[in-house]
C-alpha cells in the first residue's frame, strides 16, 4: 500500500515555508473584532459529533462561551487559537474527560450519532472507547509495546484469546505505520520508543479500541520535525476511517492535514469554514490578525 | 586583667573581639574606600571586609582553644605525677589513678575518698599553680593572636582585597569541615563496632556464629562458676527478627498503600489536608508508648482471644510486637508510596481515563505499575525501620530464643538480644559483652543492604519519569 500511498508532504518540502506567504491577504475582513458570534459554517451535513451551545466552567471561570460546532464525518478538523482560549477544554468535552475535574462544569448538547453523550443514562467507559484521545506528550503507560495496545482492548473485553489479542495488535500498529519498527521487539517498554515512536504508539493504543473519533490535542508540539511529518502523514491516512479533531499551534500543520478550521479566540469560536477559507479568506477581524501572525 | 580567666569568660572574650574585628574590619574598608574615591572602588562591600576579618580573628583562637583544652588536663596530670614521691609512682596503674583523681578532687574541693597525706597535699598545690599558669597562657596567647589578627587583616584591607571571595572560600570551608565531622563519625561508630564484633569472633568463630540454631548467651564467669558454657548461634535471634518484621509488614503494607492510593487518588483536597497529617503524628508517637501499649493492652487481648479459640498463646506472642510495629510502620509506608503515587504524571491516568478504564482499572494498571520502584523503595525502608525498632519488641516480644515460625510464641530479636547483653554488670570483654557487638554489626549490615537496595531503585524510577 506504501506505493501509491500519497503523501501530503510533496518531494519538496521547502515548499512548505513558501506557501506561508500566502496566508496573508489584502483583502478586509467582513466582521470587526468586537463582534464575538460565531462567523463561517460550524455545521455540516450528517455530522458524526455535534456540539449544541456548549459552556463549560472552571468553578466561577467560564472557558468555553456558547460553542456550536459539528464535527463532520471522515474529515480531520482543526482547532486553532492563541494559548489559553480553550481548545484543550473543548477538545476535552468531547469525550467527557473533564469528567476527571471536579469542579469543572458543562451546560449544553454534545451529540454522538445524534445522543448526547451528557446524558444520565451514557456511561464513559464505552462512550471513551468511541471517541479516542492522543495527547499533548506521549505518554505510554508503564508496560511493553504489545500490552499497551492491547491494553484497551482488554478492559473493553474485545479480545478473548492471545490469537485474537495478537491480530488487534498488529493491525493497530500496522495502521499507525508503527508496525515495521516494532514487530521485532514487542515486548521492550513502551518508554522505550523514540519520542515521535511513542506517540504513533499512542495513537495505536486508541485505534486498538475501534473509536469513531480521535481526538489530538497538539500531538506533535513535543516532537522534532521528522517525526511531525510522519504523524501528519498518518492522520492524513486515518481520516479513511475516522472523524479526527485536532488542536494544533502551528498554523501550517493546520493547512496541512485539516478539511476544516476553527479558530477559538478567549473561549469564543469566532469562525469555522473550510481550512482554505479560513487561511486565505477570513471572515473575521481576528482570524486575519491570527493566521497572518498579527496575535499570538 | 585578671590572668585567671576561665575558659568560658575566654570564649566570650574570642566572640567579643571577632565582633570587634568586624566592625574595625568594616570601619577600615569605609575609610580606604574614601581614600580611592567612593565606594564603588572596593572590591567587596563592607560587610564582607570586616567578616573576613572576624573569621580571621575568631578560626585561629578557637583551634588554638580547644586543642589547649583538649591537651591540657592530660599534660598537667604527667607533670604532677613527675613530682610524687617514688613509691607513690610506682604503684600499678589503676591505684594510681586513684590518686590522681584525689588528687584533682582536692583540687576542685570535693570530698576526697583517703585520708590526704602530704605528698599529695603538696601535689593537689602544683597541679593548682600549673593549671591556672595555663590557663593564663592561654588567655595571653589567644588575646595576642586575636589582636595580631585583626591588625594584620587591618593592615591588608586596600580597594583590591577580594574579600567577598576569601569570605566564601572560607565558609566552605567550614561547610566541608562540619559534614567531614558528620561523615567521620559515622565511620567511627562503624569501625568501632567492626574491632569489638572481631574480638567476639575470634572467641566464636563466625561459621558457628551465622548457622548456629541455638542461642543462650549465658556463660560462667569465673572458671570454677557452674552454668552453661554459652552458644552464640543467631539464627533463633534473626528468625525472631524476621518473623516479627514479616507480622509488622503484613499489617502495614496493606494498610499504609491503600491508605496512600485513597488519599493521593480518591480523597479530596481537604480531607487529604487533615487526613496526611494525622497519619504522619503516628511516626511522631515514641516507641516506648507503642511498646507499652503493645505489651499492656495487645497482648493480652490475643491471648484471651486465643485462649477463646483453644490456642496456646504465651503472654508475650510475637503477634502482639508484629501488629504494634505494624501500626507504627503504617505512616512510613503511605506517606513515601503516596508521594511516589502522586509523582506518577497525570498525563498517564488521563491516558487510561481515555482508553475507557475506570478509576480502579486505571490505578491498578497504570499507576501502580509505574509507581511501584518508589513503592517497593519505600516499603525496603519500612523493612529495614522494622528490623531495627527495639523499644516495641524489647517490652512485647520476650526474651526466649525460640526458634519457630508460631506467631503465637515468644521468640526475641537482634534488638533485643543486644538490648539484654548490655544490660546489667558485664564485663567488657566477656564473649557475652561483645556478641552484642556481633550481632548489631549484623544488624547494620541487613539495614544497610536494604536501604542501599530502596535508594537504588528509587532513583532509577526517578530517572524515568525526569
Ligand atoms: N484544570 C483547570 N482548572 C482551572 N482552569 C483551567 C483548567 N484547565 C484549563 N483552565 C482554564 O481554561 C482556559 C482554557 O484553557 P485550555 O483549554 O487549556 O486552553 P488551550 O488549550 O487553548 O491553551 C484557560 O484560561 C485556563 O486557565
Ligand atoms: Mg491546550
Amino acid at each position: 500500500m506504501s506505493a501509491e500511498k500519497k503523501s501530503i508532504y510533496p518531494d519538496k518540502p521547502e515548499l512548505q515555508f513558501e506557501n506561508k506567504r500566502k496566508f496573508t491577504n489584502k483583502r478586509e475582513p467582513l466582521v470587526d473584532r468586537e463582534n464575538r458570534k460565531t462567523v463561517g459554517q460550524p455545521t455540516v451535513e450528517n455530522p458524526r459529533m455535534s456540539c449544541l451551545n456548549v459552556n463549560v466552567y472552571y468553578g466561577d471561570k467560564q472557558a468555553i462561551h456558547d460553542v456550536t460546532l459539528d464535527i463532520g464525518r471522515n474529515e480531520v478538523i482543526a482547532m486553532i487559537g492563541p494559548s489559553g482560549c480553550g481548545k484543550s477544554t473543548f477538545l476535552r468535552c468531547l469525550n467527557r474527560m473533564n469528567d476527571t475535574i471536579d469542579f469543572c462544569r458543562l451546560t449544553g448538547t454534545i451529540l454522538l450519532d445524534g445522543k448526547n453523550i451528557y446524558d444520565k443514562d451514557v456511561d464513559v467507559v464505552p462512550l471513551r472507547a468511541q471517541v479516542g484521545m492522543v495527547f499533548q506528550k506521549p505518554n505510554p503507560f508503564p508496560k511493553s509495546i504489545y500490552e499497551n495496545v492491547a491494553y484497551g482492548p482488554k478492559i473493553h473485553g474485545l479480545v478473548q484469546n492471545r490469537a485474537e489479542t495478537d491480530e488487534i495488535v498488529e493491525t493497530s500498529l500496522r495502521k499507525a505505520g508503527l508496525w515495521e519498527e516494532v514487530k521485532d521487539r514487542l515486548n521492550q517498554p513502551g518508554t522505550s520508543l523514540s519520542g515521535g515512536q511513542q506517540q504513533r504508539l499512542c495513537i495505536a493504543r486508541t485505534i486498538a479500541v475501534g473509536p469513531e473519533v480521535i481526538l489530538m490535542d497538539e500531538p506533535c508540539s513535543a516532537l522534532d520535525p521528522i517525526a511531525t511529518a510522519r504523524i501528519e502523514d498518518l492522520i492524513d491516512e486515518l481520516r479513511e476511517n475516522f472523524s479526527i479533531a485536532i488542536v494544533t499551534h502551528s498554523m501550517q500543520q493546520a493547512s496541512r492535514v485539516s478539511q476544516r478550521t476553527a479558530y477559538f479566540h478567549l473561549g469564543d469560536l469566532i469562525e469555522v469554514g473550510s481550512t482554505d477559507q479560513v487561511f486565505l479568506n477570513p471572515l473575521h477581524q481576528l482570524t486575519e490578525d491570527y493566521v497572518t501572525g498579527r496575535f499570538g | 586583667m585578671d590572668a585567671n580567666m576561665n575558659p568560658t569568660m575566654l570564649l566570650f572574650t574570642i566572640l567579643l573581639l571577632s565582633v570587634m574585628g568586624f566592625i574595625m574590619g568594616r570601619k577600615r574598608s569605609y575609610a580606604v574606600a574614601n581614600q580611592v574615591g567612593g565606594m564603588s572602588n572596593l572590591h567587596s562591600r563592607p560587610t564582607y571586609y570586616g567578616s573576613l576579618t572576624a573569621l580571621w580573628c575568631a578560626i585561629p583562637t578557637l583551634i588554638i582553644f580547644s586543642f589547649w583544652l583538649l591537651f591540657e588536663s592530660r599534660i598537667i596530670t604527667d607533670l604532677v605525677i613527675a613530682t610524687l614521691p617514688d613509691q607513690l609512682q610506682n604503684l600499678p596503674a589503676d591505684r594510681l589513678n586513684l590518686i590522681v583523681n584525689d588528687i584533682r578532687n582536692m583540687v576542685n574541693g570535693n570530698i576526697v575518698s583517703s585520708e590526704p597525706n602530704p605528698s599529695m597535699l603538696a601535689a593537689a598545690e602544683h597541679y593548682r599553680k600549673l593549671n591556672s599558669l595555663s590557663h593564663a597562657s592561654l588567655t595571653v596567647i589567644v588575646i595576642a593572636v586575636a589582636i595580631g589578627a585583626i591588625l594584620v587583616i587591618q593592615k591588608t584591607i586596600h580597594p583590591k582585597l577580594r574579600a567577598r571571595n576569601h569570605v566564601e572560600q572560607v565558609i566552605k570551608y567550614i561547610l566541608i569541615a562540619c559534614s567531614t565531622i558528620a561523615i567521620f563519625t559515622t565511620i567511627g561508630i562503624v569501625l568501632s563496632v567492626l574491632y569489638e564484633a572481631i574480638r567476639f569472633f575470634r572467641i566464636v568463630p563466625l561459621s558457628e556464629f551465622l548457622t548456629g540454631l541455638e542461642w543462650s548467651p549465658q556463660m560462667a564467669i569465673r572458671a570454677d562458676q557452674v552454668g552453661s558454657s554459652g552458644s552464640f548461634g543467631v539464627i533463633p535471634v534473626f528468625m525472631g527478627t524476621m518473623l516479627i518484621s514479616a507480622i509488622a509488614m503484613c499489617v502495614s503494607v496493606p494498610i499504609g498503600l491503600m491508605s496512600a492510593i485513597y488519599l493521593s487518588e480518591y480523597a479530596n483536597r481537604t480531607f487529604r489536608s487533615v487526613a496526611k497529617p494525622l497519619l504522619e503524628i503516628l511516626a511522631g508517637i515514641p516507641t516506648v508508648v507503642y511498646g507499652f501499649f503493645a505489651a499492656l493492652t495487645v497482648a493480652p487481648m490475643i491471648r484471651n482471644s486465643g485462649g477463646v479459640l483453644g490456642l496456646d498463646v504465651s503472654s508475650e506472642s510475637a503477634l502482639a510486637a508484629g501488629l504494634v510495629m505494624g501500626i507504627m510502620i503504617i505512616p512510613f509506608v503511605s506517606s513515601l508510596s503516596d508521594d511516589v503515587i502522586n509523582a506518577v504524571p497525570q498525563s498517564l491516568r488521563d491516558g487510561a481515563y481515555a482508553l475507557g478504564a475506570t478509576q480502579s482499572e486505571t490505578i491498578r494498571h497504570v499507576v501502580i505499575p509505574a509507581a511501584l520502584p518508589g513503592i517497593v523503595g519505600s516499603v525496603l525502608l519500612a523493612v529495614s525501620r522494622a528490623i531495627g525498632e527495639t523499644m516495641i519488641v524489647v517490652m512485647a516480644a520476650g526474651m526466649s530464643a525460640n526458634l519457630t515460625l508460631n506467631p503465637l510464641k515468644t521468640v526475641t530479636t537482634v534488638t533485643v538480644q543486644i538490648v539484654a547483653l548490655l544490660v546489667g554488670d558485664q564485663e567488657f570483654d566477656s564473649p557475652k559483652t561483645l556478641a552484642a557487638f556481633a550481632l548489631g554489626l549484623m544488624l547494620f549490615v541487613v539495614t544497610l543492604i536494604l536501604n542501599v537496595i530502596a535508594l537504588v531503585v528509587v532513583r532509577k524510577y526517578r530517572e524515568q519519569y525526569e
